[in-house]
């Protein structure tokens, strides 16, 4: 076991899996002698050489659009873009080549890669290096998108994602890349399933579903409460496509309230559909309407970073609306 | 302006050079320039100079949040922003052009606010540092992705070239940001439409770790130029005079109907990408302190005081001119206080949406939208 940051994870895990499998292979702009802008392929340059960690030109659609094919002949690329606020230029390659290549094929032909989005605000980077672009991708069916935050849940689900049959948009909380060390295990087969939520804290009078970068807020949100006398059950989703409905629907069926927090903005967002699929499947055992707290209709601010966060406040409030309801 | 005097051939192998390091005339035509013209490029370049220290400054203080220091490239800047007409030709420069933007007329507090994003900023606090913009000067607003700016610079001179006034647009932009689709499409539209514009690449040899030959496998910029059926420029960077004539010839040639150019200047970044970056992990200081030898505003003022144009009491009182400035405008844009809370909801649409209302007055409910914004 060593106690580790989640940038550190990342490069870990893409270590290990580089040794484990040599068709594994590293691709964006820094990720050699750079080692990342974040340090997130640190050292891999150096140990793996430059026909596998490869610096790429500055070209989003290249570095997609040639995981793409490096996959279908046969090789696992971990693509890193450098900011996930970077992705349009290569949207297209995400969601025109690799999100339907499976299906237009007929299951011929098939793009296993992994595409890293470091993601999320309050690092004062204005509305294009804070954005959480998740509900793109998981309104495109052929991708499965993962948003761990925790080194634990980075180590298993980077693993997945490697060793899975399909594209896996791998979104990174950046705003915890340092800020949370945990004890990893060594085990190199520490898998986290995609698609498999996780209960962070047990409670009875509210569920918080949160994912990525807002977990930290969601959990200290849950602290506060706990001070109140108020215990909140914390579910961390850790995948949203596909996410689990089934832990969320049984939890939030026992406790009848719940509250939906993610920093993205709110109209159209994951958590509407969270909420919307828990109103559907479970109106008649809840206490008060699934309430979300996100981020606002807005480009993400410059001077307003911290203020746009779904922060603790916001989140005591709402679920002050749900148990007054 | 100065008249059609001197022709530069596109594609020539050696980059234009009219001064050399040792402050030297080099140019194959005689000197024409007006001397407070050149004087007035050579206080631009100091007072670039002296803006990048005192925002490296201030960010170790925390009073900014991010620098994407300049030095380097302020040749390059100041020599092509004499070359348009500011407030009638169009300018969408990139992140690192701070000395572009003052050199076109910005005023510096204006400059110094958006660093701060105080209330002293006409962009309202929204970009981050180092994203400079003035509708009055025509400076198109910086976008933070890399070429993402080069096709609306074509659709600007496409328009340009329907309004039929000979007006031009110059856009500029690293190594780097030649290697995106955008950049490609943008060239290659500008090219089809002959559009009046001019493609200026800052050419630092590196796209933050990534050096230019990892980056393209053609042996520089202005090559590419041939493909998009247009001249293609190589110009010393560090040579301001050299910067502003072969600008000046491409911005021309643009007015008189004949198409796009691109020119590339070869320059260097002093320091690291920004503040957040770590140089010694990718280059060698060596070659840092090679490219520093060759300074741009080193250069200049050998060449004036070589005419006779400037000397050490010159130097000390602009030294304590632009300080001053510096220190008034720090004080003004410090003393306009942070942005509130509730401007994080304006310039959305033209009108807010009836979602955007309400998620408004929600927060307001909790918070006070007049509060000092963080
Ligand atoms: C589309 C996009 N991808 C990645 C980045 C991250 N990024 C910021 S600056 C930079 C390097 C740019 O290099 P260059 O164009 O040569 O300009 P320079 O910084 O050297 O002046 C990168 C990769 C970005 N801003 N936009």
């Amino acid at each position: 076991m060593a106690v580790q940051t989640i940038v550190q994870t990342v490069a870990r895990t893409l270590a290990e899996e580089m040794a484990r499998d040599e068709r594994v292979v590293v691709l964006g702009e820094d990720v050699g002698k750079r080692g990342g802008v974040f340090l997130a392929t640190e050292g891999l340059f150096d140990r793996f050489g430059p026909d596998r960690v490869i610096d790429t030109p500055l070209a989003e659609a290249a570095i997609i659009g040639a995981a793409v094919g490096m996959a279908v002949h046969g090789l696992r690329p971990v693509a890193e873009i450098q900011f996930a606020d970077y992705v349009f230029p290569g949207f297209d390659q995400l969601v025109s080549q690799a999100a339907k290549l499976r299906y237009r094929s007929g299951g011929a032909f098939t793009a296993p890669m992994v595409v890293r989005l470091p993601a999320g605000g309050g690092v004062a980077g204005g509305h294009h290096h804070s954005q959480n672009p998740e509900a793109h991708f998981v309104h495109t069916p052929g991708l499965q998108v993962v948003y761990p935050s925790t080194p634990n849940d980075v180590k298993g689900l980077l693993k997945s994602a490697v060793r899975g049959d399909d594209p896996v948009v791998f979104m990174e909380p950046k705003r915890l890349y340092r800020a949370i060390k945990e004890e990893v295990p060594d085990d190199p087969d520490h898998l986290v399933p995609i698609g498999q939520a996780v209960v962070r804290r047990a409670g009875d009078d509210v569920v918080l579903v949160s994912y990525g970068a807002s977990m930290s807020e969601t959990l200290r949100a849950a602290d506060a409460l706990a001070e109140q006398g108020i215990s909140a059950e914390v579910i961390d989703l850790r995948s949203l496509l596909p996410w689990d409905e089934d832990l969320v629907l049984e939890r939030v069926a026992r406790v009848g309230r719940v509250v939906v927090v993610s920093e993205a903005p709110r109209t159209g967002s994951f958590a509407s559909e969270v909420a919307a699929t828990i109103a559907e499947e479970a109106l008649d055992l809840l206490e008060a309407p699934p309430v979300r707290v996100t981020g606002f209709d807005t480009p993400y601010p410059y001077a307003q970073d911290r203020a746009y966060l779904p922060g603790p406040d916001r989140i005591l409030h709402a679920v002050q609306r749900v148990l007054d309801y | 302006m100065i008249g059609k005097t001197q022709r530069f051939e596109p594609f020539a192998e050696a980059p234009v050079r009219v001064i050399d390091e040792a402050g030297q005339w080099i140019a194959p035509f005689a000197y024409n320039l007006d001397d407070d013209f050149v004087r007035g490029m050579y206080r631009d370049l100091v007072r670039a100079r002296r803006l990048d220290e005192r925002l490296s400054t201030l960010q170790r203080q925390g009073k900014v949040s991010f620098v994407a220091s300049a030095a380097g490239h302020e040749g390059a800047q100041v020599g092509m922003a004499r070359a348009i007409e500011p407030g009638r030709d169009w300018l969408y420069p990139y992140y690192r052009d701070l000395p572009l933007a003052l050199a076109v007329g910005w005023p510096l507090a204006e400059a110094i606010a958006q660093q701060m994003a105080t209330r002293a900023d006409p962009a309202r606090g929204r970009q981050m540092p180092a994203h400079p913009g003035s509708a009055a000067l025509n400076l198109f607003t910086v976008a933070s992705p890399i070429a993402s700016h080069v096709p609306p610079a074509v659709g600007t001179a496409i328009a340009q070239k329907l309004a039929g006034q000979g007006d031009v647009t110059l856009c500029t932009f690293g190594d780097g940001a030649t290697s995106e689709g955008d950049w490609h499409a943008a060239l290659n539209l500008a090219g089809a439409q002959g559009a009046p514009v001019v493609f200026f690449c800052e050419n630092n040899g590196y796209a933050i770790s990534v050096a230019f030959r990892h980056q393209s496998g053609s042996v520089d910029v202005a090559t590419k130029a041939h493909a998009y059926g247009m001249p293609g420029y190589r110009v010393d960077g560090m040579d301001a005079l050299a910067c502003y004539f072969v600008t000046r010839q491409a911005v021309e040639a643009a007015r008189d109907g004949l198409g796009p150019s691109l020119v590339e200047a070869f320059v260097y970044r002093y320091g690291a990408h920004s503040n957040a970056d770590d140089d010694a992990r990718y280059r060698p200081a060596d070659e840092v302190a090679a490219w520093r030898r060759r300074d741009p505003i080193g250069r200049m003022r050998r060449f004036l005081e070589g005419r006779g144009l400037w000397d050490d009491a010159a130097e000390a009182a602009l030294a304590a001119e632009l300080k001053a400035e510096l220190d008034a405008a720090v004080r003004a844009v410090e003393a306009a206080g942070p942005v509130p809370l509730g401007w994080m909801f304006d310039d959305v649409l033209a009108s807010p949406s009836l979602q955007l209302r309400k998620q408004r007055a929600a927060l307001a409910a909790q918070r006070d939208l007049e509060e000092p914004a963080r």
